[in-house]
């Protein structure tokens, strides 16, 4: 069945999936038909956001004094140990949970097991990358950018590629190029980011309707960035200020080359 | 009560966090103990545990910091979620040492459905998707809203509330159903 045909009973649906009350077999079936249909997976990822505010609204409780300093201790104690050892986190992680919106996984946190997450596959997707980025090369050479600087292939979590980006230092602009099928929800917009390590993710535009696309950039916006992200937000985008509010449905590393 | 605090300084203060600065971390806490405090209780039911909790969730902060980029999430909701977690993994403890144990932990969830209880939702500080969440939230009837909480705060299934609230599992799923429809429509509006 084609879900997103259907818009009441997915927004249901996803609700009761993403609130963890649909299980058994329905909450297979769900997940099925989110690993197949886009629309699918980005309406449980909203709902996940959702569902995720309720850990905001419960009234507050000053806790005791106590706590504070067992914490100060505990911190003072973890200072003795050596960062490496408590923290083993290989840098890969990084990106290997960026498109986790409910964003304990990498913790191990993962309690109600998100299974709709738009992780990266990162063994079988870093090969998939090296591998269509040879084709994707000689793909550029006709797009249209002699001196395209950077290039990025955004893919949701099964690698399917979505959207390839490309900067074109010449005409200072990116280029944006839809490869996917994706179809974007009434009421809403595909907004791109650039994501700097250790910074605040900072928008470089919102995707128009169309298969291509051209966005102006400054070379500065886009040095230095490791990876470029879309995110699914209220029409029209979000200020750049204040990062993506929704769920991010499309991650790529944003690698260099020369031309 | 501290003063509500902005995302943009929660995010500030949580990246200082990841470079190992730990008068960050007391003014984080000072920031956001009081409403996570209030969510491990709600979940816990019990000052130590929830204490235990707070303690564990803050400590997580102070390793896991650096990650929290990679989240791309408002501030709250993942510091929410990390007490959340470590909460649900306390009451996974409790159940399986539950043999030599009393039900402690559950005893007064029958009592949230009392209807004397003030509405304990408060969005005061709460980011823009937890404020939507809240105003489509205090549309429904209160129990709506209890079994919807409690349903995603402890990770139940129907079963499990209709146990944990001594409700008829009809009860239950018909209340869920309603309360679904109802905010299905809602947060159509707002978001």
């Amino acid at each position: 069945m084609h879900l997103s045909q259907h818009p009441e009973l997915l927004e249901t649906l996803a609700a009761s999936y993403a609130l963890g009350t649909l299980r058994g077999g329905a909450r297979r079936r769900f997940e099925t038909l989110a690993r197949e249909q886009p629309a699918v997976r980005a309406a449980a990822l909203l709902w996940q956001s959702h569902w995720a505010g309720l850990t905001e609204l419960q009234a507050p409780v000053p806790p005791p004094a106590a706590v504070w300093t067992r914490i100060a201790n505990r911190v003072a104690a973890d200072r003795g140990v050596p960062q490496r050892n408590s923290r083993p986190v290989p840098p890969v992680r990084w990106w290997h949970s960026l498109g986790l919106w409910r964003g304990a996984t990498g913790l191990g946190l993962a309690a109600t097991a998100a299974a709709v997450v738009v992780a990266l596959q990162l063994n079988g997707g870093m090969r998939a990358t090296q591998l269509q980025m040879a084709g994707l090369k000689a793909e550029l050479a006709t797009v249209s950018a002699p001196q395209a600087g950077y290039v990025a292939v955004l893919r949701d979590d099964k690698a399917a590629a979505a959207l390839l980006v490309t900067f074109d230092a010449r005409a200072q602009q990116l280029q944006l190029q839809r490869v996917g099928g994706f179809e974007v929800p009434a009421g809403r917009s595909l907004q791109l980011w650039a994501l700097p390590t250790g910074g605040k993710p900072r928008s470089l535009g919102v995707l128009a309707d169309g298969r291509t696309q051209a966005l102006p950039a400054q070379p500065a916006q886009v040095q230095d960035i490791p990876l470029l992200a879309i995110s699914l937000e209220p029409l029209g985008g979000v200020p750049s200020e204040g990062g993506p509010t929704g769920p991010v449905l499309f991650t790529g590393e944003w690698i260099a080359h020369n031309g | 009560m501290p003063l509500p605090t902005s995302d943009a300084e929660l995010v500030a203060l949580i990246d200082r966090v990841a470079l190992r600065d730990e008068a960050a971390l007391r003014a984080l806490y000072d920031c956001t103990a009081p409403r996570l405090f209030g969510l491990a209780l709600r979940l816990l039911r019990r000052h130590d545990a929830a204490e235990d909790v707070l303690q564990e969730s803050y400590l997580t902060v102070w390793r896991a910091a650096a990650d929290y980029r990679a989240s791309l999430s408002p501030p709250l909701a993942w510091l929410g979620l990390i007490v959340r977690s470590r909460a649900l993994d306390a009451l996974r403890r409790h159940a399986s040492s539950r043999a030599d144990r009393t039900q402690e932990l559950d005893d007064s969830l029958g009592h949230t459905l009392e209807g004397d209880t003030p509405d304990p939702m408060d969005a005061a500080d709460a980011s823009e998707q937890a404020a939507a969440l809240h105003q489509c939230l205090s549309r429904l009837e209160l129990r709506q809203r209890e079994v919807l909480s409690l349903a995603y705060l402890r990770d139940l299934s129907h079963s499990e509330l209709a146990q944990q609230m001594a409700l008829p599992l009809g009860t239950v799923k018909t209340w869920i159903r309603r309360g679904l429809v109802q905010l299905r429509g809602c947060m159509a509006r707002y978001v």
